[in-house]
Order: C-alpha cells, then sequence, then structure tokens
C-alpha cells in the first residue's frame, strides 16, 4: 500500500512502469496547448490490466493487424486527389528538417510526385546542427521552405510565463508550431497538410491512431482572445498594455468554419505507412544531407532525435521534474516499441542517462527566460510532485525508477 | 610480394548485425556468424566483430559469437568494443580471437595499451581510433562508439599509440562511415605519414573506385569494409579482381 | 589416430584445433608427458616474445618433451613462435635460449621500419620453394607463390639452407618462411588461418602422421 502521498496535476498517485517498454503512467497524453492553463489537470497516457502501456498495445498491432499495402493504397488514392498539374503547391509539409519532416517531405515529393512546400516554425534558438541540417533539407534535399518567426520580444515573454506558471517553456512554440501548418495552407490556398508521425504512436488515445485525420481542435479556436499562452490569455497581455492583437498574428488559430471552408485537411503520413524513427534518421542521411549532432545529446544516449533547438534540453528536464520521466525515457521507449533495444537495455540507459541535467545552453536559457539560476530552481521545486519526488540529504531523488 | 588486405568489418548488437550512419543507428542487416562465413567463403583476408553497443551498457559480449566463428572461419579474426580491462582481453583470446581492438580505454589510460602489449605481444594488439573532421587538415578523436570528443588530435594519438606499443590502428572516419561516399583520402594521407606500424583505413566504402582510391597509398595497409559488403553492393571477389586488373594492387585471390 | 597440441599457456590453441578438427583430425591440448608421448603427431604452437614462451616451456618442463618426442620419429609441426622456439637461440630481448633442434638463430626482420614496409609483418605474402621440393611435405600440391598470413617481428634463421621448406620475400629481405628436417616442421604462417590453403598444409601435416 503505497503512502499517501499528493500527486499534483491530478496524475496517478501510483507510479507504474510499462511492463513492455518503459515509460510509466504519468506520461502525459497531447493536449490542446492554447487552453493550458495552471493547475489543470492532466490527461494521462492509459495502461491496461497487464500493466502494458497503449503505445505497446498499438505498436502490437501495428505489427500484426495492419495491412500496409491496403494503407499505401489509401495514401495513393488521398494523394491523388490532391496533386497539383499547374506547378502549384499541393501539400503542406510542417517541420524543422529533423529527421521526420526531412523524410515526409522527401518522401512526399521523389516518390509519391505531390509538390510539397515545406514550413518551418522557427526553434527559439537553432543549434549549428540543427540550422545546419535545415538548410541541407533545401540545398541537398532538393525542397521548398518557407521559415517563420515569430516575434521574438513576445515569445521570449511567452515562455517565461510558461516556464514559471506551467512549468512548461514549450507551451506557447508548440500553440504556434500547431497552427502554422493549416494556417499556411490557408494562406496559400493549399487543401492538404500531412505531419509525420501520429503522437498516438507514443500512447495518446488509441481512437487517434485510426484516424489519419487530425483533430481540429488541436489547430482552430472560435474564441482567441481566450487563447492562453504561458497560462495567460491574449486578453491579459493585451490588456498589460506591451502588446496589441497585431503581435499575435502568428498564433492566431484559424477558424473551424474557415478551415472547412478552404476544404483543409491534416493527415498523417505514419498513418499510411509503417513509420520507424529510426529509417526516418537513415533516410534522411541518404537523402536530404541530414547529420546526427557530433555528441551525444544530454539527457539520452541518442544523437538524432530533436536536435534543433537549444531550449529543447529543458522541455525534456520539465518532463522530469513534473512527471518523473526525462528525454532518455521517450527515446528509449520508442526504441523498444520499435524493437532496437530490448526493454533490458532501455532500463540501463534510462538509469544511466535520464536525469542528467542539461548544462549547455543553461546560460543562454536562463537569458532567454530573463530569469536567474534560483528563480529558475525556485520554480523547479514548486512543480515537484511529492509522489514523484523525495528529498534525501538535501538532495532531491526520484521515489521510483524504472526497473528490469 | 606482401599484399594489401581486404577486411569485413562486421558491428554486432546482441545476435544481429547492425550497420549504422556515422556509428548512429542501429538497423539490423544479419546474422553475425553466417555473415562471417560468409564472407570467409567468398574470400576475405580477415575479419574485425566489433560490439556496436559495448560503450552504451558497460559490458562486452562478443565471447560467443568468437566461439562459434573459429569453429568455421579460418582468417584471422579481431574483436573490440568495450575491451577496458586486461581480463577483458584474455577472455577473448581464450575464445579464439588473434587480435583485440582497443579505443576508449587506451584514451582514458594509455598505459593499458602498453600492458596489454606487453603481456600478449604488440601483434595482437589493434588501436581503434575514431576521427571527425574539424577543420582542413585536422581531426579530432572520439570515444565512446563516436559520441564523446577528447579535444585530441587524431595525427599526434596516432604517433602517440604507435610508441606506446600497439602492434596496428584502426582509423574510422565517423563523417564517412556507413554514408558509402568513399573515404577521407586527406585522413589517411595525414596518418600514413607518420607511423610505421600497419593501417587499416575504415569508413565510407561505397564503390570499388573507392578502395582502389585509398589502397593506392603506400602507407596505407588494409581496408575494412561494412555496407558494401552487408548491403550486397559488391562481392568481395568482383573487388578483389577490379583492384588487381585495373590497379595493378597487390591482393590475395 | 591423435595428434597433441600443446597447451602452455601461449598461443591461439583454439584455432588450431578448430582447424584440425576441421580436416577430420582427433586433437588433444595437453602438456603431459604421457599424452605427448603416445600422441601420434605433435603440434607446438605460440605467438608473442620468444622468452615468454621459453619461460612457459621450461615452467612446465616441455622442453625435454619435446625432445624426447622428436626422438621417437613422429612428426612435430611447430606454428609461427612456435617454429622459431625449435632454434638455438633468439636475440629478442637480450638473449634467450631456444630448445635447439635446428641449428641456427632467430632474428628480427632486418628490414628497415618505415612508412611503406611496416613492422610487426602482418599481412598475406607468398611462400616459395628453395632447396627442397615439396612433394610429400606439408607443402604437398601447394602451388607456388600461395599466399599465407604472416604476422610477426622476428625470423628463424636456420644455419643449413637444405632445411629451408620455403622463402617469403618482404620489402628487400627474403626470409625463411617454413623449414623441415626429417620430421620436424615448422611454419612461420599460421596455417590454421590462412584459409583453405592453410587448411591444406594442415590436412598434409595429418597424411604424414598418418603414415
Amino acid at each position: 500500500m503505497s503512502e499517501n502521498l499528493e500527486a499534483l496535476y491530478g496524475l496517478p498517485s501510483e507510479v507504474k512502469f510499462c511492463k513492455k517498454c518503459v515509460i510509466s503512467n504519468q506520461r502525459p497524453s497531447s493536449t490542446i496547448e492554447f487552453k493550458n492553463e495552471k493547475g489543470e489537470k492532466k490527461k494521462v497516457i492509459n495502461f491496461n490490466e497487464e500493466g502494458i502501456c497503449s503505445a505497446c498495445v498499438y505498436h502490437e498491432e501495428k505489427d500484426k493487424g495492419i495491412n500496409w499495402n491496403e494503407r499505401e493504397d489509401k495514401l495513393e488514392k488521398l494523394l491523388s486527389q490532391f496533386r497539383s498539374t499547374d506547378g502549384s503547391y499541393d501539400v503542406i509539409v510542417p517541420g524543422s528538417g529533423g529527421k521526420d519532416s526531412a523524410f515526409t517531405a522527401h518522401v512526399l515529393k521523389y516518390k509519391y510526385g505531390m509538390n510539397p512546400l515545406t514550413v518551418t516554425w522557427a526553434p527559439h534558438l537553432y543549434t549549428d546542427i540543427g540550422w545546419k541540417n535545415m538548410q541541407e533539407w533545401m540545398h541537398t534535399g532538393g525542397l521548398d521552405n518557407m521559415l517563420y518567426t515569430p516575434n521574438g520580444i513576445l515569445h521570449k515573454e511567452m515562455t517565461k510565463n510558461a516556464f514559471h506558471n506551467l512549468l512548461h517553456p514549450f507551451q506557447p512554440f508548440i500553440v504556434g508550431q500547431r497552427i502554422i501548418g493549416p494556417a499556411m495552407a490557408k494562406k496559400f490556398g493549399v487543401k492538404l497538410v500531412m505531419y509525420g508521425e501520429n503522437q498516438a504512436e507514443y500512447g495518446n488515445a488509441i481512437e487517434e491512431n485510426t484516424n489519419p485525420i487530425m483533430n481540429m481542435d488541436f489547430f482552430s479556436s472560435d474564441d482567441e482572445m481566450d487563447m492562453k499562452f504561458g497560462g495567460v490569455s491574449m486578453k491579459e497581455y493585451i490588456d498589460d498594455g506591451k502588446y496589441s492583437k497585431n503581435d499575435f498574428a502568428p498564433y492566431i488559430a484559424p477558424k473551424k468554419k474557415d478551415l472547412i471552408d478552404a476544404g483543409v485537411e491534416v493527415h498523417y503520413l505514419g498513418y499510411y505507412l509503417n513509420w520507424d524513427p529510426q529509417e526516418c534518421y537513415y533516410y534522411s542521411v541518404e537523402n536530404t544531407g541530414f547529420q546526427a549532432n557530433p555528441v551525444r545529446t544530454e539527457g539520452t544516449y541518442s544523437k538524432y532525435s530533436s536536435i534543433d533547438d537549444k531550449i529543447d534540453p529543458f522541455h525534456y528536464f520539465t518532463t522530469l521534474i513534473k512527471f518523473g520521466i526525462g528525454r532518455c525515457t521517450y527515446d528509449a521507449a520508442q526504441e523498444v516499441r520499435n524493437d532496437k533495444i530490448t526493454r533490458e537495455e532501455a532500463v540501463y540507459l534510462v538509469n544511466k542517462y535520464d536525469t542528467e541535467f542539461p548544462d549547455i545552453y543553461f546560460k543562454e536559457f536562463l537569458e532567454y527566460i530573463d530569469s536567474t539560476e534560483e528563480e529558475f530552481w525556485e520554480t523547479v521545486d514548486k512543480h515537484r510532485s511529492p509522489h514523484i519526488w523525495k528529498k534525501e540529504d538535501g538532495e532531491w531523488i526520484l521515489r521510483h525508477m524504472v526497473s528490469s | 610480394m606482401n599484399k594489401k588486405r581486404i577486411i569485413a568489418r562486421i558491428d554486432v548488437k546482441n545476435e544481429h548485425v547492425i550497420k549504422g550512419i556515422h556509428l548512429e543507428g542501429l538497423r539490423k542487416v544479419g546474422n553475425p556468424n553466417e555473415m562471417a562465413k560468409k564472407y570467409y567463403n567468398e574470400g576475405i583476408d580477415e575479419i574485425i566483430f566489433m560490439d556496436a553497443v559495448a560503450a552504451y551498457y558497460d559490458r562486452n559480449s562478443l565471447t560467443e559469437i568468437i566461439n562459434r566463428a573459429c569453429e568455421n572461419v579460418f582468417v584471422p579474426i579481431t574483436v573490440g568494443g568495450g575491451i577496458r580491462k586486461i581480463k577483458d582481453i584474455q577472455i577473448a583470446l581464450n575464445a579464439g580471437a588473434d587480435k583485440i581492438a582497443i579505443n576508449t580505454q587506451a584514451v582514458k589510460d594509455p598505459s593499458f595499451l602498453t600492458r596489454a602489449s606487453e603481456i600478449f605481444g604488440s601483434q595482437c594488439i589493434v588501436s581503434s581510433i575514431d576521427a571527425k573532421k574539424i577543420s582542413e587538415n585536422k581531426w579530432e578523436v572520439y570515444v565512446d562508439n563516436g559520441r564523446e570528443p577528447t579535444g585530441m588530435d587524431v595525427v599526434e594519438w596516432a604517433k602517440k599509440v604507435e610508441i606506446l606499443g600497439t602492434g596496428e590502428i584502426m582509423l574510422t572516419s565517423i563523417d564517412k562511415e556507413g554514408t558509402k561516399r568513399g573515404f577521407d583520402i586527406e585522413l589517411y594521407n595525414a596518418i600514413s605519414e607518420v607511423v610505421t606500424i600497419p593501417v587499416i583505413c575504415c569508413g565510407g566504402a561505397g564503390k570499388k573506385e573507392h578502395i582502389a582510391d585509398v589502397i593506392s597509398n603506400n602507407g596505407v595497409d588494409a581496408v575494412a569494409l561494412a555496407s558494401i559488403l552487408h548491403y550486397n553492393i559488391e562481392s568481395i571477389n568482383d573487388l578483389k579482381e577490379f583492384l588487381i586488373n585495373n590497379k595493378n594492387n597487390h591482393i590475395r585471390l | 589416430m591423435i595428434i597433441a597440441i600443446i597447451d602452455y599457456g601461449v598461443g591461439n590453441v583454439k584455432s588450431i584445433r578448430n582447424a584440425f578438427e576441421n580436416q577430420k583430425a582427433e586433437v588433444i591440448l595437453t602438456r603431459e608427458r604421457e599424452t605427448i608421448l603416445k600422441a601420434d603427431g605433435l603440434v607446438l604452437p605460440g605467438v608473442g616474445a620468444f622468452s615468454h614462451g621459453m619461460d612457459n616451456l621450461n615452467k612446465f618442463g616441455l622442453v625435454d618433451i619435446i625432445k624426447d618426442f622428436v626422438k621417437t620419429g613422429k612428426p612435430l609441426l611447430g606454428i609461427c613462435l612456435g617454429m622459431q622456439m625449435l632454434l638455438e637461440e633468439s636475440e629478442e630481448f637480450g638473449n634467450s635460449k631456444g630448445i635447439g633442434l635446428i641449428k641456427g638463430k632467430v632474428v628480427k626482420l632486418p628490414i628497415k621500419q618505415s612508412i611503406q614496409y611496416k613492422l610487426p609483418h602482418i599481412s598475406w605474402n607468398e611462400i616459395q620453394s628453395k632447396k627442397i621440393k615439396w612433394e610429400n611435405t606439408i607443402l604437398d600440391n601447394i602451388e607456388e607463390n600461395s599466399d599465407m598470413y604472416f604476422v610477426h617481428t622476428f625470423i628463424a634463421e636456420p644455419n643449413n639452407e637444405n632445411e629451408i621448406l620455403s622463402v617469403t620475400k618482404y620489402h628487400n629481405h627474403v626470409f625463411c618462411s617454413s623449414i623441415k628436417k626429417e620430421n620436424i616442421y615448422g611454419c612461420q604462417f599460421h596455417p590454421e588461418k590462412s584459409s583453405k590453403k592453410g587448411l591444406s598444409i594442415i590436412k598434409n601435416f595429418i597424411k604424414i602422421v598418418k603414415q
């Protein structure tokens, strides 16, 4: 019987780890980010009675229960509906030039004969390798790209608020990132938007996996003033006097009705092709000039996942603080499901790397969110749920680490 | 006339042969013992087994593979990956390996190379060096299977390992390996000017011409091939014939 | 018919055993006097330093056992360091005394170590006949100029030319790559690592043992 410890964010009070991969039952599902506010209860990944997470269940189904030839036929049918004949763009591929979007855009153009326009919601702070890969995507991969960088003054303030109010510095970024695909589609008169893999691969509701189309709720809103950035609504930012509605142009989600009228559809390529992140790495190295990080990414063993934004490591650090699982857990869980590593190996790696602090860009992150180191740790410590963390000899220790 | 050697490099994870790019990625491409046997029957001169994930898991586990390989493969076998103690070397040799490749541990503790050479003989100690280009004619030594930079210059380190007593050097270009776009010729030119122990080039072979380009260097004694063989791009025999007929190289048929 | 391989803690005995078994011989790894003398053929393996090899042979009292075995007229095969130790002495690390069954000494390959001609000599290299015809020896039916696998820095120099079974050239120096003196054979190269032709040499030795 576990002690009666408080569990923040409405998380399950008993911490459990999937018997097949290494993810814990504290992992939050994808949420509509612009509705994200302080203190809200989190929906988490589902575990079945055998203690297996829904992502693993989905993967078993993926390996055995899906006819991928049929799915590819569906893809061909879908694409032929939208394929342009007059040289105009016919599909928007949102992405940063990482292995997944590199694969998606390149394969749509060169295998399926589409005319993609890639659109990038700029990372907060490009890493050197991220920038290089982005350029190579165009120069070597042979693709067109629009890089959209939002007003940094506002973005920084929103990120700062997100960090201190939600301990979720990436929240404003994710809002913009989700919107840009459909928003650009509408602007360019393109109907089809194609993402890479479905987040459901990682444990969102199973129903989302059988549906190739992204739920419109994620990127459209009928009440913009109520959209929240860093836990603060657009109305509040404007009322404070520093900003006007003009500044929020990049974040204003298209209205549902407008998207429907324009015929915009957002699909996941991962529904139509048997998605394997590692194979995306190989493909992008061979076709779009992608290069892995020359050194191991902090907090994990990997070198090629999510390497373009200096703020990225802090996203994972905050998941470690709030949910007890860091970057390594995410990477390792995915590789176990895709049969690249065994669960024992994953356990070893998680125990070795998950709690590693991302030192390299710490100073730049503090500058970006205009906070001192003291303020950083104060906020971090406030967000440690008692059912996940305990203090021993002045050090914070995780109560539970995954084991074999 | 002494011959230049064509070597197959087989990276292993558990019971699979894997092949990455830039020492990253674990794509499975076959079974280690079957592959070794196949290459032996096709005329390979030597085989190198590398434990691709020893660095991740602080272990090394090729003993079983070597045991089996020695039963069917009668050319020299080198083993590397996670060799950290004298005991590790002894175990590998007892399992049937002829040479042992050492990378990370030699950088951490250079005297390890000397001790190993004194105990087992320098002819069975290979210094495995992973190099990443940092600027024109400058390369940095990486350890932990290409994950951690060391700040050391590759040419200086190569000179040093010869002095420490190693018998051979295997030099892998991280930038080229797995890409099939050719070797880092400048790297091998730079090294071969400063060492008098055998040098094995590794990383980047995608077609016969690549190998011909690098092997014509007098200071190069052997090439280690992976992708070009594992993905069946060239057969060992075709490759050898090409090197002999077109480029006048001295190769064993 | 059983062939004994001397197990004295030096050399890759596993590979030699595998090679002999591959050629259908029954093999035993041993350093016991009785077992060795009873065997129909004897193999002396070895890699590494001459003095280290001799120290181990002496430690186990094997020098006399080997000499006694040779007196019986049954065939002996020395491989690499095993061949070198059959000679009288080596200049490696000062002066070490060998078994002395072959008159001559072991010296360092007298080539200038350079960026083209490396030491150790690690490569496949050709063997050629000298004074002895290869028929009915361990090199029976082996093509002239066949490549064998060498890995060494030192070479054996038998005093008697007629005991040189094959020679090999490295850089500008021709050295003795195998020897034969009555029932004593030695290979500087590793037949158990020289692929199919190497296995033929092992097969030939087995044939000789059977006679």
